[in-house]
């Protein structure tokens, strides 16, 4: 991920303080989210189709007992 | 009464039961073994030596009076400091909870083992967060593997397998994301299983990621694992999670063997997906050629790669958890360790279109594990790819660390168990994963008891 892109992605996340202190880290995020993203989209470019839904599924629950 | 630190469980509660032992004797054994040993393989983060002694004599004047709270009376129990236990702060090995007030009620799962006469003999050492990694740059010391204190003892649960392997304690409470109670089960040579997701309740634990979490027994025989879970297997209305689950015997059926059974054998994880050490691959395929001796028919199966279950996996994982740790990380980001600062932030990049692409690739990932177990009986699949790698190695960690088959089973919540295959020609321990149906644990148990049998896995010990 280029330096642009993370620092605006920072700038979102409210990172700067993590961009100040622990550059090396908040990259080595960036790239790693970046290769995690690219190999899901990879895994589902021929496997999902528009009504694959996703898990968990929304459910209709009962109204949870209060503690 | 020799050797009192590798007594099971289920020999402690017997012998609680008839009185040939007194829990008091048995505590303290264990106290001086952790006192002795414990400064060299840091599985505490803290020792409750009194309040483990005062549970302890209360558990003999009960036993004396023909009273038993239950399948456990008196015995001893290490807990992973991101589960609560009331009184005593839960710290998640970080700074950023190092001041953390005492927590006011124990975690479900600590109050059911307690309810079944379990003694908390204090809060195990864990990757920070069940997140970072074998890390030196914490609070607290990390975890050593007691087979070699040169090697790391697996994680996140890292305290709970190397007390086990130690002789600190019989049983204890592990916590699974990504393999979290299965990694120090295969590099302590112990006996870690991620149930079902949603069977056992996870009220109480510290969160990594809400859809993948999973708390787990870890113990020294598959016979203690399958006591551990019928007592903490219960639907708790409490925990969004939870499900009302057909309770099964998991104890009846553990001496049934392997004979008839259909095993799905996933070579293709660590034979192409991520090729394993030989000397991994040579334990599975002993473990594979000892079920067909005993009669179970052995087939090959084949699941998505593991880099695919991977992927999904760290998606879904690192954006829950950034949900969880945004906050703290935006205000503390120096009070993290290295490594749960980087994997942690990493959901701050991915985005949500991402996260829900993940989610709906693990449902057609689920529909692909549960169609390989309706042709078989159980998965035979490795664990770790190699034995652990030494602990002070930055980059051997680095590269072995997620070399591995564990988060395909968390991506999809069905039962997997880790045990060991044997040890390596360097005396560390190589393992196997046994998978099974929704809710089958008792399946996967028998199976697990099949091989600790025909294997003597159960009698492998570290010398100390």
């Amino acid at each position: 991920m280029d330096e642009k892109t993370i620092e605006a992605l920072v700038g979102r996340a409210g990172l700067e303080k993590a961009l100040a202190q622990f550059p090396d880290d908040v990259t080595a995020a960036a790239n790693t989210a970046e290769r995690v993203a690219d190999r899901v989209r990879a895994s589902s470019a021929t496997a999902i189709k528009p009504s694959s839904e996703p898990w968990p599924p929304m459910v209709v629950v009962r109204p949870m007992v209060r503690a | 009464m020799s050797d009192l630190h590798w007594m099971t469980a289920v020999a402690a509660a017997k012998a609680i039961a008839s009185r040939e032992l007194s829990p008091v004797d048995l505590v303290k054994a264990l106290l001086e073994r952790i006192a002795r040993l414990d400064p060299r393989l840091n599985a505490f983060i803290r020792v409750e030596a009194e309040t483990a002694l005062k549970e302890a004599r209360a558990a003999e004047a009960e036993a004396a009076q023909g009273k038993l709270r239950g399948p456990l009376h008196g015995v001893p129990l290490g807990v992973k400091d991101i589960i609560d236990v009331t009184g005593l702060p839960t710290t998640c090995h970080s700074r950023v909870l190092a001041d953390a007030a005492p927590a006011t009620a124990d975690a479900v799962c600590v109050t059911r083992l307690r309810a079944a006469g379990a003694i908390v003999m204090g809060k195990l050492s864990t990757h920070e967060f069940a997140i970072g990694g074998p890390s030196h740059d914490l609070p607290w010391p990390p975890a050593r593997n007691p087979y070699n204190r040169d090697h790391h003892p697996g994680g996140s649960s890292s305290g709970s397998g190397v007390g086990l392997a130690a002789g600190f304690f019989p049983i204890a409470l592990g916590t699974d994301t990504g393999g979290s109670v299965r990694n120090p089960a295969s590099a302590c040579a112990i006996v870690g299983l991620k149930p079902t997701y949603g069977l056992v309740s996870r009220r109480g634990v510290f969160p990594l990621s809400f859809t993948l979490d999973h708390v787990g027994p870890m113990t020294r025989t598959v016979a203690d694992n399958a006591v551990m879970l019928g007592v903490l297997a219960a639907h708790d209305p409490l925990d969004p999670g939870s499900v009302p689950a057909p309770q099964s015997g998991y104890i009846k059926p553990l001496e049934q063997g392997v004979r008839g059974l259909r095993v799905g054998f996933v070579r293709h994880f660590h034979e192409t997906d991520l090729p394993a050490n030989p000397e991994v691959a040579a334990g599975l395929e002993r473990v594979a050629q000892t079920f067909r001796s005993e009669g179970a028919e052995v087939i090959d199966v084949k699941l998505p790669p593991l880099e695919d279950f991977g992927a999904v996996n760290r998606a879904i994982l690192q954006s829950e958890a950034w949900s969880i740790h945004a906050d703290w990380l935006r205000e503390r980001p120096g009070d993290y360790g290295r490594l749960a600062r980087r994997r942690l932030m990493s959901g701050a990049f991915i985005g949500a279109g991402d996260y829900v692409l993940a989610s709906r690739r693990r449902l057609q990932m689920i529909a692909d594990v549960e169609a390989a177990l309706r042709e078989v009986d159980i998965l035979l699949c490795a664990s770790a790819m190699d034995p652990p790698c030494s602990i002070d190695d930055p980059e051997a960690i680095e590269r072995t660390y997620m070399r591995q088959a564990r988060t395909p089973f968390n991506v999809t919540g069905h039962p997997a168990l880790a045990m060991a295959a044997g040890l390596s020609r360097d005396g560390l321990p190589v393992a196997v994963q046994f998978v099974g149906r929704y809710f089958d644990e008792a399946t996967v148990l028998r199976v697990a008891r099949a091989w600790e049998r025909a294997g003597g896995t159960d009698t492998l010990h570290p010398s100390l």
